[in-house]
């Protein structure tokens, strides 16, 4: 049974994460006012880059993406699924949040070993934006622990469970209004795709990966598409019960965070850290501010 | 028969000896003072149970003639004396090469002299009269090296220690004509015990310490000293910051303390103390260039602590500033001495030209660097232990003035701290700038090691030693210091000794 | 007896290292090497035993001097000979070519030995005295490269008098309110001081504490002299001898003022434990921010150690279980992971002929792997990845804060440590990853020599990492020491009682999963490894230059945050210190050379003291 909870979210994470990016390219396409790709164009590229040759520059080259990889489905581990969590017991949401680390630090390590100008642009711009990104996201999750008063995510979903949804309770809105605004950012999804900008950089980061690099890169990317959203689920959905009631609250989520702000052109890295300090900070701030109060 | 009379003597004698022997002059002081070193040691044991009193003149008892009263605290600074001056002499064996040496013999045996003479006596006029031999060979030392610095310098030291003289001497008449004697213990004991409120006791107490405050380089009256220090010999500085403003502060103790027992004017000697150490380390720390003239600035401060040590007027404070007198006296005379060959070797007094010279004379650096730290206060070094005995006597002393003077104490530390680290800095860490102008005398190779001849190196070596020795382990001078604390504290005891009344 | 055997070791050995290297070079590194394994082993032999010995008494204070151990510390003495050791071993080949080594080996003994004592005094005098010769011995070796060095040296040498001296006078007036010093006697005796007496105390003996710890605004000192002496006694400073400020901080506010006392001091929102609060999370920040616009790898590194100092401090300052063991574990946690990256600072400076400018850097992974996994585990230690013993101490002081209802601090330690990530990755990025400089081609992996501690620093990352029950059973023997309740600790971590972290089962989840995905990597399409400028360039000319992207790494964000990163704190103290030296000279010259003036000074003192005695 045990065993069972384990493989179980990282598969089902993988293929709802590559749902999500053939969903966000469907949704993309709409607005564009094109037909776009079938929703599982990425698990067909991702089957064929597996059977590609491709280049490589070093052993880091793919330590770094197998480190990242790795480290993505150990966050999945830690999050609760529904009802499952086979890592709840190992430390809560402190743990999560340093986990979520090594995904794009193994994936900033590869690239740098690519020794390409673009993939280190590309690098400066995700750890600036994801600086950008966490300075709100602490607040939000501080402002849940706080509330909480616990650092277990299984905790807090439970307590939502038998309350009601953090969403709609009175100070614990505001933090996720400001998810909501930095979702985007933290998918790395338009107009935040600053660090893959194709014209710009060349796909910055991705720029020397291909064949199986490149699936493994996009398998990431699906994941941290999930992890992105299902922790908002967790935080302040109340999580759920069964897994289709959690899959149907991560779509809604998704396509809400994706519609807030895909109409807009890319940001300049400048512009994003901007935006992300204003709205979305002064949000979690308040939100902390009224919840160590209370 | 061991007496102190001899103490006097010895150096007087040979003195006159000096001029005699024309090549062997240099080596009279040295043996003079080991005479003197040994007598003052073996007598330590014989005073510390019972201060001896010697009758001079005729043998009259004590207040009709002049006495010598060799108390712990007189045989402390005897000692000290002659423990410095027979290093220094040592160390101008080879030091002192040029011009009038059998006369610079001579005047040194008087000053030491004279300030053995200050410190033993039991007599106001006699203290008078040792003042001005030691005055008067220190003038004509200053000048020693002959050129315009030294001349001017002891004309102006010449002076302003006239006027100080004076002072005195006007202060001893004053007393005279109130009490009609001379002797410390008899005015003491009229002072005392006929409680006389007079003010022409309040002026004669302020010329005796405007007096030897000239001597003590106390502020505003210590202008004399950095010309004077920077100007000399580095022998006559290190005798002259070592031992003879420490017989200026040793002469304001003990009219203060033995003679009038001012109390309550005890918090304004802390002040000028305190006044003195700001303003003297302060200058330490602006003068930037001439190193001489920097330590003859921190002398002031130590001086100033010292003062400041006294006007605690608790037995604490009194036994810290005879600690920091001899930890002074130590220190400044090692880095007056080590600084001597180093300027002789650079042939320049500027700090900078200073730089790197830790490589060519490790050991003079090693040695100026232990003094250094030991005037900062830095454990393991015997500066340390006197500044915390005087800064644990300040606190002791439950006053808030004296609170915030040791808050001041310890600023001026720290002002201490950056002057004597930018120079031990200068010694070590720094390259040597310009080979050529580093080595300007002897035609010295600058790549070569060019320490100190061995005579010269053997008595600051000594005097580090005994810094590091004091500094691990105290109990080697505290025992008499501690005796002659109390000593200088207990002004009932000492009249009754002298006067054998009650 | 063993005590002071201990110190007559470390002290006796530095004179004798010295000594001994007037004869031969060789036998001088043996003798360190001796000298300083023999403390280790000493050391090791007093775990878990008490021990308290009068030894000396003062002729003059009747002060006694007394030697101690108890967990406390013993923690810090185990770390001081443990670093001790191997800055040792690493100076054997990183000094090998450099002038005046009898002078290195001794007065880097010397200091060790200091810190030993600092640590084993059972008296304010004795830790006071220890802790000066501490101050002045590290001043020699900091500024022994000369240059710089000077200016950093004294910066540091004045500073840490300033701090010392707020000391003295606080174990002055204990001394002379109690009369003794007695480290456990005064604490028996302050539980009944006043309130105002205990501020005073506690906040003039913090001032000394917060400048040897370099917390802001006092952390100036910290930077140059971290980046200007030579590499393994950076790591030695950074490691250990900065963090003798915990140390003191803990001294005072736990063993002899106590909880109960400490509960007292507030005033409204304001207390003491607020206030240094405060400044352990501006410390963080502004390190962090600071430490992400350097292009000197020391300098980072420095940074770095001002930062992590704020987590140690927000741990210590709450007295619960979980925020005193993460205060504590992290002091070894650093020093572990900070040790291991300076000796990689050095081991690079070492081969690439002193060069700090990680700009000028890169591609170093193909020549020195070795000192490649020992940066990548010592910036995982310092970031606080999971596996990495940094985690732990990092999850505990988080803990305590969230849990404790202080987001706003957790807030801080948060967004220094995105900070950390930024600096770090750009440290690894800039010096080993990317292009290597043609320069470079040919340097070496580091000797043998500095690869073994480099090595064994990095398993011990790991190891606590992984295993954090082993020192955090120490820790809580300090705990129980102070009379504070113990953190409950497993081997892998904490008890579910006690909030839950299992270290072994990230670890196999991460094992796993790396495993996974490296079957699935093995599994596909083979790759061609092919020169970098081939991919890049698609084949055609690049120029032998370095194209890789490396200078200002951040540009977009230093531009955003370099107007609020002025160091005022700095700019303050040279202003000050100017303004002193202006003054001096002024007052220098009430020595105007007129003797005329002169004679009226005379005269006008003897007015002035015949006026003040008519009057009063």
């Amino acid at each position: 049974m045990k065993s069972i909870e384990i493989i179980v979210p990282p598969v089902l994470a993988f293929i709802i994460g590559l749902f999500f990016l053939g969903l966000f390219r469907r949704i993309m396409a709409r607005i564009h006012w094109r037909y776009g790709p079938p929703l599982i164009q990425p698990l067909i590229d991702v089957i064929k880059l597996f059977h590609q040759k491709s280049v490589q520059h070093g052993i880091m080259f793919n330590i770094g993406l197998i480190f990242s990889l790795a480290g993505s489905i150990v966050v999945v581990l830690f999050l609760p699924f529904g009802r499952i969590c086979p890592l709840s017991e190992s430390g809560g949401l402190l743990v999560i949040l340093y986990i979520m680390l090594i995904a794009p630090l193994g994936l900033a390590l590869s690239g740098g070993e690519g020794a390409n100008p673009n993939i280190s642009i590309g690098i400066s711009r995700k750890f600036i934006l994801s600086l950008g990104y966490e300075i709100p996201l602490l607040l939000i999750l501080l402002s849940i622990m706080t509330h909480y008063k616990t650092i277990s995510l299984m905790e807090i979903v439970k307590i939502q469970q038998n309350t009601s949804w953090a969403l709609l309770s009175f100070p614990l809105f505001l933090p996720a209004l400001a998810y909501l605004l930095i979702l985007p950012a933290i998918l790395g999804v338009r107009p935040f795709d600053v660090s893959s900008a194709p014209q710009e950089i060349a796909s910055g980061t991705m720029v020397e990966y291909g064949g199986r690099y490149l699936a493994l890169a996009t398998i990431e990317h699906a994941f941290s598409l999930f992890i992105g959203i299902s922790l908002f689920v967790n935080l302040f959905l109340g999580g759920s019960c069964n897994i289709v009631v959690f899959f149907i609250k991560m779509l809604v989520v998704f396509t809400i965070g994706v519609f807030i702000n895909a109409v807009f052109p890319r940001l300049r890295i400048e512009q994003a850290i901007k935006y992300l300090w204003r709205l979305p900070v002064a949000l979690a701030f308040i939100g902390l501010i009224i919840v160590s109060i209370l | 028969m061991l007496s102190p009379v001899l103490l006097i003597a010895i150096p007087l004698g040979f003195s006159f000896l000096a001029p005699l022997l024309k090549k062997g002059a240099k080596y009279i002081p040295p043996i003079a003072m080991l005479f003197n070193l040994i007598l003052s040691i073996l007598l330590v044991p014989q005073v510390m149970r019972k201060p001896i009193i010697v009758l001079l003149g005729g043998g009259w008892p004590p207040p009709f003639c002049i006495n010598l009263v060799a108390s712990p605290l007189g045989i402390l600074l005897a000692l000290l004396i002659s423990l410095v001056g027979f290093l220094v002499s040592i160390y101008a064996i080879a030091y002192i090469k040029e011009g009038a040496t059998e006369k610079y013999h001579t005047l040194y045996l008087l000053l030491l002299t004279g300030a053995t003479g200050i410190v033993l006596t039991g007599d106001i006029f006699n203290l008078f009269v040792f003042f001005e031999i030691l005055c008067i060979s220190s003038y004509a030392l200053v000048a020693y090296n002959g050129d315009k610095h030294g001349l001017e310098s002891a004309v102006k030291y010449l002076i302003q220690g006239s006027i100080g003289s004076s002072f005195i001497l006007i202060g001893i008449a004053l007393l005279y004509g109130l009490f009609g004697t001379l002797n410390m213990a008899d005015i003491a004991n009229n002072i005392s015990y006929h409680s006389l409120q007079s003010p022409t006791l309040y002026v004669a107490l302020a010329f005796f310490i405007t007096g030897f405050g000239v001597e003590g380089a106390i502020f505003p009256l210590n202008a004399w000293l950095p010309d004077a220090h920077s100007s000399a010999p580095s022998t006559i500085s290190a005798i002259l910051s070592g031992i003879a403003i420490k017989t200026g502060v040793y002469a304001i103790a003990r009219v203060t303390y033995t003679l009038f027992s001012a109390k309550g004017f005890m918090i304004f000697i802390a002040t000028i103390g305190i006044i003195t150490l700001l303003i003297g380390e302060m200058s330490a720390l602006g003068q930037k260039k001439d190193i001489k003239r920097m330590l003859a600035y921190s002398s002031i401060g130590q001086i100033g602590l010292i003062i400041f040590a006294f006007g605690i007027a608790t037995y604490y404070g009194i036994f810290g500033a005879l600690f920091q007198l001899v930890n002074h006296a130590l220190a400044k005379s090692l880095l007056f001495l080590a600084s001597g060959y180093m300027i002789y070797r650079v042939g320049s007094k500027e700090l900078s030209a200073f730089e790197g010279l830790g490589k060519k004379m490790p050991l003079s650096s090693l040695v100026f660097t232990i003094g250094a730290f030991s005037l900062i206060g830095l454990p393991p070094f015997a500066g340390f232990m006197s500044k915390i005995s005087i800064i644990s006597a300040g606190i002791k002393a439950n006053n808030t003035a004296l609170f915030v003077f040791v808050i001041i104490v310890l600023f001026a530390t720290i002002i201490e701290g950056c002057y004597f680290f930018r120079v031990v800095q200068n010694l070590y860490f720094k390259k040597s700038r310009d080979p050529a102008h580093n080595c300007v005398r002897d035609g010295c190779p600058t790549t070569q090691k060019s320490e100190m001849p061995i005579s010269a190196l053997i008595p600051i070596i000594i005097l580090a030693l005994l810094i590091v020795a004091i500094g691990i382990y105290p109990r080697l001078v505290t025992g008499i210091i501690e005796s002659a604390a109390i000593g200088l504290m207990d002004k009932v005891g000492y009249i009754h000794q002298i006067l054998g009344i009650f | 007896m063993i005590l002071i055997t201990i110190l007559l070791i470390a002290f006796g050995g530095a004179f004798v290292t010295y000594l001994a290297g007037k004869i031969s070079g060789k036998l001088r590194n043996i003798l360190a090497v001796l000298v300083s394994l023999a403390l280790v082993v000493l050391i090791s032999l007093i775990y878990r035993r008490e021990i308290s010995r009068e030894y000396y008494t003062l002729p003059f204070l009747n002060l006694k001097l007394i030697l101690m151990s108890n967990p406390l510390s013993w923690f810090f003495a185990i770390i001081i000979a443990g670093i001790g050791l191997l800055s040792i071993l690493y100076s054997l080949e990183y000094m090998k070519d450099k002038e005046r080594l009898d002078y290195y080996y001794f007065t880097l003994l010397f200091i060790n030995a200091s810190m030993l004592g600092t640590v084993i005094s059972g008296d304010l005098l004795s830790f006071f005295i220890f802790w000066e010769i501490m101050s002045w011995s590290t001043y020699l070796l900091i500024s022994y490269k000369g240059g710089k060095a000077i200016a950093a040296g004294l910066k540091y040498i004045i500073m840490s008098i300033i701090g010392s001296l707020a000391m003295l006078l606080v174990i002055i007036s204990l001394y002379s309110r109690y009369g003794t010093m007695e480290i456990s006697a005064i604490a028996s005796y302050m539980q009944t001081a006043s309130i105002g007496y205990t501020l005073f105390i506690l906040i003039t003996s913090s001032l000394s504490f917060v400048i040897i710890n370099a917390f802001w605004p006092l952390h100036t000192w910290l930077p140059d002299a971290h980046a200007e002496a030579v590499s393994p006694f950076s790591s030695v400073l950074s490691a250990v001898l900065v963090r003798k400020g915990i140390y003191g901080l803990y001294l005072f506010m736990y063993v002899i003022l106590g909880l109960n006392i400490l509960n007292k001091l507030h005033v409204g929102f304001i207390s003491f434990s607020s206030v240094l609060c405060g400044i352990g999370a501006v410390t963080i920040v502004f390190a962090a921010f600071t430490a992400l616009v350097q292009e000197d790898s020391k300098r980072i590194l420095a940074w770095s150690t001002v930062g992590q100092g704020g987590y140690m401090l927000l741990g210590i300052v709450f007295a619960t279980a979980s925020g005193m063991t993460g205060g504590m574990f992290h002091v070894l946690n650093h020093c572990i992971y900070i040790a291991l990256l300076f000796f990689v600072a050095g081991a690079i400076e070492h081969r690439t002929g002193g060069i700090r400018n990680i700009n000028e850097l890169g591609g170093l992974i193909k020549r020195m792997p070795v000192t490649f996994i020992a940066a990548l585990v010592g910036i995982s230690g310092l970031i606080g990845i999971p596996l990495t013993n940094g985690f732990v101490s990092k999850w505990l002081i988080y803990k305590t804060l969230i849990l404790g209802n202080h987001p706003f601090l957790a807030f801080a330690a948060f967004v220094g440590t995105w900070g950390t990530v930024l600096y770090g990755y750009k440290f690894i990025h800039n010096i080993f990853l990317g292009q290597l400089p043609e320069k470079y081609k040919h340097i070496k992996e580091a000797p043998l020599l500095m690869q073994l501690p480099m090595i064994l620093l990095t398993v011990t990352v790991i190891l606590f990492g992984v295993l954090p029950g082993i020192p955090l059973r120490v820790i809580s023997a300090i705990q129980r020491q102070v009379a504070l309740p113990p953190l409950q600790t497993t081997l892998f971590g904490i008890p579910k009682e006690a909030g839950e972290l299992n270290m072994i089962n990230v670890l196999f989840a991460i094992l796993i999963s790396c495993f996974i995905v490296w079957l699935l990597f093995r599994r596909a399409a083979k790759s061609v490894p092919v020169q970098q400028d081939d991919s890049y360039a698609a084949g055609s000319y690049v120029p032998k230059e370095k194209y890789h992207y490396t200078v200002n790494f951040y540009n977009p964000l230093s531009k955003m945050i370099t107007p609020y990163l002025r160091d005022v704190a700095s700019l303050f103290y040279l202003n000050i210190a100017r303004g002193t030296q202006r003054v001096c000279n002024i007052i220098r010259r009430v020595y105007v050379g007129e003797v005329g003036y002169y004679a009226m000074y005379i005269v006008l003192f003897l007015a002035f003291l015949i006026f003040i005695q008519m009057f009063f």
